[in-house]
C-alpha cells in the first residue's frame, strides 16, 4: 500500500482516520480559525442563526482588523464599528485591532496560531499562506467559517496532491515571489492545478526563508490549487519557539507517498520574472519588459509585505533617490513587521529615498483603500493579483513581480533588472541566507 | 437535488471571474437572493452592466470553460446571485475552488465536464441531469457525460444547504459524529 502525501496525513490526522484517499470527503478538525473585518459579521450572524450554545473554542477563533483600518470611508468607518461590537459580544481572546493590526495572513503565522500538521481555515482567500509552517492552510466562505467555529471542523474533498521537487541555488535578486510566478507560467489556469494540494519541497526549499516560504504559499490560490505546503524544518521551529499557541509536532510526507504529477526545478535556471497586465499566468522573465513606464510602484501585501522585502528594497534605494514620476508606496504587512524593519533601519532608508510607508494593512491591494490607482495609471505591484480594475481604475494596468525588481524599477522610473544593479556592500545581510 | 433540469444556455469566451460575476460594488454584506441576481454577471459582458441586465434573458444554464468563477474570490455572493436570476446549474471544464465549495454549500450544481464547450452555444436547449451527470443538447441532439456529483453534495442540497444541514447536526446533538 503506498504512503500518504503531506496533506494526505494531516486530513488523515485531523478527521481520525489512519488514511484517506484523493476525492474522498471528510469532516476535519480545524486548529484555528481566522476571520476579518470585511467578512466578519456575517460569519458570527451565520454563527448565531446555527443554535450552537457557543463557540467550540474561544481561543481558537481568531480576528483581526486588515482590509478596513484606518477606515477610509464612513461606510468602512461604520462597518468597522459594527465588527467591533460583534466580536466583544462572542468573548474572543485574540482579536488584533488597529494599533496591533496586520494583515490576518501574517498574524496567523506570526504569532503561532498555525500550527504544523494541523488544518487552519480563514475567511480570506489568502488563507494558503499558512502552508509555510507545514500545516494544511485554506481559505473558505463566511459559511464554512462560521460552520467551523460552532462545530471545530470543516468539509474537504482530499485532493490530490501535486509535488514540485525544486533544486539548484537561488541566484541574487531571485525571491519565494519568482518561483510562485514561475510556475503560474508553466502551469496557467487551464485546470491542471485546480483543487491540487502542492506539495514543495527540495533542498532549494530548504534554504528558502519563512518569509519566501509564505510569498510561495499564499500565492498558491491564485494558481487555483486548493493549498501549497512545505514540510516544517528547523527554520520552522526556530520561526515558531515561543509564539506557537499550542504543541505541535513534525509531520512529512511518506517516502513512498502517492502523486498525481512531480515536476522539477532547478531554481538556478529561475530569474526575476513579471506578470503582465490582466491574467496572473502571462508571465515573462523580466528581461521582456524592461523599459516599460510606470508612474506607481507599491510593495506592501500579505505575499510581499514583510521584513525581508523592505530589507530588499532598503538595499537597493540606500543612498538613491525614487525617480521623479513614480510615486513610490511601501506597506508592512503587520504592525509586528513594521517594528522590525524600523529597528532594523529600513524605514528610513526608504524615507530617505523618496518612499511613502502607508498603515500596515492590506492597503490598496484589493483596490478600496489609500494608494488606488486612477485611469490610465501603470502599476509595478508586489502584490498577488493583476485583474483589471483589482487596484482601482479598470483603465489602469498592474505588472506583478517581486520586492527586488520593484525596487530596482523605482531608480529608472520603467521596469528594470535588478541584476543589472552593482550588488549593494550589505547584500546578504538579511536576505539570500 | 433536483435532476432533469431544462432550459437556454448562456456559453462564456474565455476565463470568467468571480470579480466580474459580482462586481466589487456590489460586495454587500447581504446573501440576498433577489438582491445579488439583479446585478450578477454584470463585469462579464457589457449587455449585462445594468439592473437585471442578465436575469431578464431567463438563462437557466451557464457553460464556461476552465476556472469558471477564478480569480481567488471566496464571497457567496457569486452563488446567491446565480440562484436568484434563475441559473440552475453551472456547466464547465473546470470551476475554481471556492465558488465549487460555495457552490455545493447553497446546493447549486457546478457540473465538472470535459468537452462541454464543444457542443453547446448560447440559446441552446438543453435537459441536464446532476445526479447521474448526464447532458443531453436538446437543439443539436449532442449528448455528453459529465462527472456525476457527491452523495454529500446531493445530502446537503437535500437540507437546503449547509447553514440547515448543520442546524440540524446541532438540534439532534451529533456534530461529534461529523467526520
Amino acid at each position: 500500500m503506498s504512503g500518504l502525501t503531506l496533506t494526505e496525513k494531516i486530513m488523515a490526522k485531523q478527521s481520525g482516520r489512519d488514511s484517506v484517499r484523493p476525492g474522498e470527503l471528510v469532516w476535519a478538525d480545524v486548529n484555528s480559525i481566522m476571520t476579518m473585518d470585511y467578512l466578519g459579521k456575517s460569519t458570527f450572524n451565520i454563527f448565531d442563526s446555527l443554535g450552537a450554545k457557543e463557540l467550540f473554542d474561544r481561543d481558537k477563533v481568531i480576528c483581526v482588523s486588515d482590509h478596513l483600518v484606518p477606515p477610509p470611508t464612513e461606510a468602512f468607518a461604520n462597518l468597522l464599528n459594527e465588527w467591533r461590537a460583534i466580536v466583544k459580544a462572542h468573548n474572543i481572546t485574540y482579536f488584533y485591532d488597529f494599533g496591533k493590526q496586520g494583515i490576518a495572513h501574517q498574524i496567523m503565522v506570526e504569532d503561532g496560531h498555525v500550527l504544523p500538521g494541523t488544518v487552519s481555515i480563514g475567511t480570506d482567500s489568502h488563507a494558503n499562506s499558512y502552508g509555510a509552517v507545514g500545516a494544511v492552510g485554506n481559505a473558505v466562505s463566511v459559511t464554512d467559517a462560521a460552520v467551523a467555529m460552532a462545530t471545530g471542523k470543516c468539509w474537504f474533498r482530499v485532493p490530490e496532491t501535486v509535488k514540485f521537487h525544486v533544486t539548484g541555488k537561488w541566484q541574487p535578486w531571485v525571491m519565494g515571489k519568482d518561483l510562485s510566478l514561475h510556475i503560474m507560467n508553466m502551469m496557467h489556469w487551464n485546470g491542471d492545478l485546480i483543487y491540487k494540494a502542492l506539495e514543495y519541497d527540495g533542498p532549494a526549499m530548504t534554504d528558502l526563508s519563512m518569509g519566501g516560504r509564505i510569498s510561495l504559499c499564499n500565492m498558491t490560490v491564485d494558481l487555483g490549487a486548493k493549498n501549497g505546503i512545505v514540510a516544517p524544518d528547523e527554520k520552522t521551529q526556530a520561526y515558531l519557539n515561543g509564539v506557537a499557541k499550542g504543541e505541535w509536532e513534525m509531520v512529512f510526507s511518506d517516502s513512498n507517498a502517492e502523486y498525481e504529477a512531480e515536476y522539477e526545478i532547478d531554481i538556478t535556471n529561475v530569474g526575476p520574472v513579471v506578470a503582465k497586465p490582466d491574467n496572473l499566468d502571462d508571465v515573462v522573465n523580466v528581461e521582456k519588459v524592461v523599459g516599460t513606464k510606470l508612474n506607481q510602484i507599491f510593495i506592501g501585501t500579505c505575499t510581499n509585505g514583510r521584513v525581508e522585502d523592505f530589507g530588499i528594497a532598503a538595499a537597493i534605494l540606500e543612498g538613491k533617490q525614487v525617480h521623479p514620476d513614480i510615486n513610490m508606496l511601501m506597506v508592512p504587512a503587520s504592525q509586528t513587521q513594521y517594528l522590525e524593519a524600523m529597528e532594523k533601519g529600513y524605514v528610513s532608508t526608504l524615507v530617505k529615498a523618496g518612499v511613502a510607508i502607508g498603515t500596515s494593512g492590506c492597503a490598496p491591494c484589493f483596490g478600496t483603500h489609500r494608494g488606488v490607482a486612477g485611469d490610465g495609471d501603470v502599476v509595478l505591484s508586489a502584490g498577488n493579483r493583476n485583474m483589471k480594475g483589482r487596484m482601482g481604475s479598470k483603465s489602469a494596468e498592474i505588472y506583478l513581480t517581486s520586492p527586488a525588481v520593484c525596487a530596482a524599477s523605482a531608480l529608472t522610473g520603467t521596469i528594470a533588472d535588478p541584476r543589472d544593479l552593482p550588488m549593494p556592500k550589505n547584500f546578504g545581510v538579511t536576505y539570500g541566507e | 437535488m433536483a435532476n432533469n433540469l431544462k432550459g437556454t444556455v448562456w456559453k462564456a469566451e474565455g476565463y470568467v471571474f468571480a470579480y466580474d460575476i459580482i462586481k466589487q460594488e456590489f460586495w454587500t454584506s447581504a446573501l440576498d437572493k433577489e438582491e445579488n441576481s439583479k446585478w450578477v454577471m454584470g463585469g462579464v459582458h457589457p449587455d449585462f452592466d445594468q439592473e437585471n441586465g442578465f436575469k431578464s434573458n431567463g438563462y437557466s444554464f451557464i457553460v464556461a470553460g476552465h476556472n469558471f468563477a477564478g480569480g481567488g474570490k471566496s464571497i457567496e455572493h457569486v452563488i446567491t446571485g446565480l440562484m436568484g436570476a434563475g441559473i440552475k446549474a453551472v456547466i464547465a471544464e473546470s470551476f475554481s475552488r471556492l465558488q465549487f465549495r460555495n457552490a455545493i454549500n447553497y446546493g447549486l450544481p457546478f457540473i465538472t465536464c470535459k468537452g462541454i464547450e464543444a457542443i453547446a452555444s448560447t440559446g441552446d436547449e438543453l435537459e441536464v441531469d446532476p445526479i447521474s451527470g448526464q447532458i443531453k443538447n436538446l437543439s443539436t441532439g449532442k449528448e455528453i457525460q459529465a462527472a456525476p456529483v457527491a452523495p454529500f453534495v446531493a445530502e446537503v442540497a437535500e437540507a437546503g444547504g449547509l447553514i440547515s444541514y448543520i442546524q440540524n447536526i446541532i438540534k439532534e446533538g451529533k456534530v461529534d459524529e461529523l467526520r
